[in-house]
């Protein structure tokens, strides 16, 4: 489905990835950890087409798609869900779903339906600004507006950053429900909530992949990937 | 059998549907006390002005996009529809769809340039285009504008009874293509494609994240704004039967901008409000200071001055213009009934 090949990407002079490789198979859920500055945002920033890489390849069904804007690899099934949970505040609930379903061609309120498939407590948050919703709600949002339309891909920036312990089981609970739907590239630091839903994870330090688990090696828990984080 | 989400979402929309006609009878009912209490003519243009400052505030209050050049779109239509007048023929509506057209022309070209740029750059490139546009009308077309004499243009009775310069038949002219401008641009900001224009505002980026052209719609946003600024002007030349080069002067830029501001960016409402209220101001200091001068020894500043302290005073006072200021108020107040029900 997705394959990352060698790429190199520099802001500036600084090279942030050097010759990373990473593949995501149709109905996969693939983690990407290491610790802060390891380049897991700058990788899934330019597999989201936000960045060029200097060099390397990444392909998508066998077509190449390296520096290809964001917006037509979104029409082409590659959504990004980006950090820090921003919503469109301004705009109410309904209206941030409405724009995801414009956006797929997909009937809106079959797409306000299938985000509440997922959390259906968001109903009563429709008409509220999105912005007076708390951070695991905006989450919650941000990951529905990535499904709507059923895209191939979702690439997911730290979807449990920042939240508490009650809001990442309705994450994780989330992530479960939609990992048998769509293959999903997830930065993610929280590894318990690795271990249990990853079929491959790749850890990254200083900008390379530097392990590669897969999930025959994360059912003994956290313990082999914290050693190598 | 329908879901929540089918009966919220079809609720919503009836509700904001059923609503503009009332809006349109609200607001023509407000302009109607406006000439009672002020003058006619004078009315006839604070809504050629508030036409102007709806244009804007789809560009500006909408998607955030402030510009220092709109007059130029508004000058253009203008000039447009009163060289029509003079060199085509008389007629009216001709002349104002000419004035439209000229103006979304300019605007489809030069937004190609534009809506590359952002913030203050885009702010500048929209006045530096604005100032090419000002000294085109003044020097360069000199023979067809008249330059600084200004070009003097009548028309024929629009639709061979309503005449442009009978200040009640201009008066209501005027008040049925503002309610028609307010129509649409109510339509046009509830549709999906203003939703998109106000998530630009927000984040064009995450905007992007989701699959929309940005620049598209940017232009296109562009355009629309600027062929709405092109109609006023446009009406402007045929009620006033005389357009200067003041019409596209990029000084009007910044009365566009204070009346946006003052009755609140982002609003159809705050728009028309903002217009007035920055109208009634320029048009009454004019009067009131040097009524005042009599009364005291000293030399009072010019209006201007007391107009620039004035928009301050409101701007500083009303961060979220008036409509926002209110709104806050009414939700305080509601708020307050809901605690002491509790």
């Amino acid at each position: 489905m997705i394959e990352i090949r060698d790429i190199d990407v520099a802001y500036g002079g600084a090279q942030v990835l050097h010759g990373v490789n990473v593949t995501l198979n149709q109905g996969e859920m693939v983690f990407i950890v290491g610790r802060n500055g390891a380049g897991k945002t700058t990788l899934l920033k330019t597999a989201a087409g936000l960045l060029e890489p200097s060099d390397g390849k990444i392909t998508f069904n066998g077509a190449e798609i390296q520096g290809t804007p964001a917006e037509k690899l979104a029409l082409r099934g590659i959504r990004f869900v980006a950090q820090e949970k921003r919503v469109f505040s301004s705009l109410t609930v309904r209206s941030n779903i409405e724009l995801a379903a414009y956006a797929a061609g997909v009937d809106v309120n079959k797409a306000i339906e299938k985000v509440l498939s997922l959390y259906p407590k968001l109903d009563e948050f429709m008409d509220r600004k999105a912005g007076s919703l708390s951070g695991g709600q905006r989450e919650i949002l941000l990951i529905g507006r990535g499904i709507v339309g059923d895209p191939a891909v979702l690439l997911i920036d730290e979807p449990t950053e920042g939240l508490a312990p009650v809001v990442i089981n309705d994450i994780f609970r989330i992530l479960s429900y939609m990992k048998e739907k769509v293959s999903s590239l997830i930065v993610e630091q929280n590894l318990s909530v690795v271990c249990k839903l990853a079929d491959r994870v790749y850890v990254m330090k200083e900008g390379k992949v530097t392990h590669t688990f897969t999930r025959s090696d994360l059912v003994g828990g956290t313990k082999e990937l914290e050693r190598h984080l | 059998m329908k879901t929540l989400a089918d009966k919220s979402t079809l609720n919503s929309g009836v509700t904001s549907r059923s609503m503009v006609p009332l809006e349109l009878a609200v607001i023509a009912v407000g302009f109607v006390l406006v000439a009672i209490f002020m003058r006619v003519h004078w009315t006839t243009n604070f809504m050629i002005f508030c036409m102007l400052v709806l244009s804007y505030d789809l560009l500006y209050g909408y998607m955030g996009h402030l510009s220092f050049g709109h007059m130029l779109y508004f000058g253009a239509g203008a000039y447009a529809a009163g060289l029509w007048l003079v060199r085509i023929n008389m007629s009216c509506l001709q002349a104002i769809l000419a004035g439209v057209l000229c103006s979304a022309l300019i605007a489809a070209v030069l937004g190609c340039i534009v809506v590359r740029t952002r913030g203050a750059t885009f702010a500048l490139i929209n006045m530096a285009f604005n100032e090419i546009g000002y000294f085109v009308v003044y020097s360069a077309l000199r023979d067809y504008t008249h330059g600084e004499d200004g070009l003097s243009c009548a028309g024929a009775p629009v639709l061979g009874m309503i005449d442009p310069y009978d200040e009640y038949h201009a008066f209501g002219f005027v008040l049925v293509l503002l309610l028609a401008v307010f129509w649409f641009m109510r339509r046009l900001t509830s549709s999906p494609y203003g939703i998109l224009i106000r998530s630009i505002k927000e984040n064009e980026k995450r905007v992007s994240f989701l699959g929309y052209n940005t620049s598209a719609f940017r232009w296109l946003t562009f355009v629309i704004a600027s062929s709405l600024a092109g109609l006023a002007g446009a009406v402007f030349a045929v009620v006033q039967g005389f357009v200067s080069p003041m019409a596209i002067s990029s000084f009007g830029n910044v009365e566009i901008i204070f009346a946006v501001l003052i009755g609140g960016a982002g609003n159809l409402y705050g728009a028309l409000i903002g217009g007035v209220i920055f109208m009634v101001i320029k048009n009454f200091l004019p009067v009131i200071i040097p009524g005042a001068q009599k009364l005291v020894d000293f030399t009072l500043p010019q209006w201007e001055l007391w107009l620039g302290i004035v928009l301050l005073i409101i701007v500083f006072a009303l961060r979220e213009g008036v409509v926002g200021f209110c709104a806050a108020k009414l939700s305080a107040i509601r708020a307050g009934r809901t605690s002491e029900g509790i």
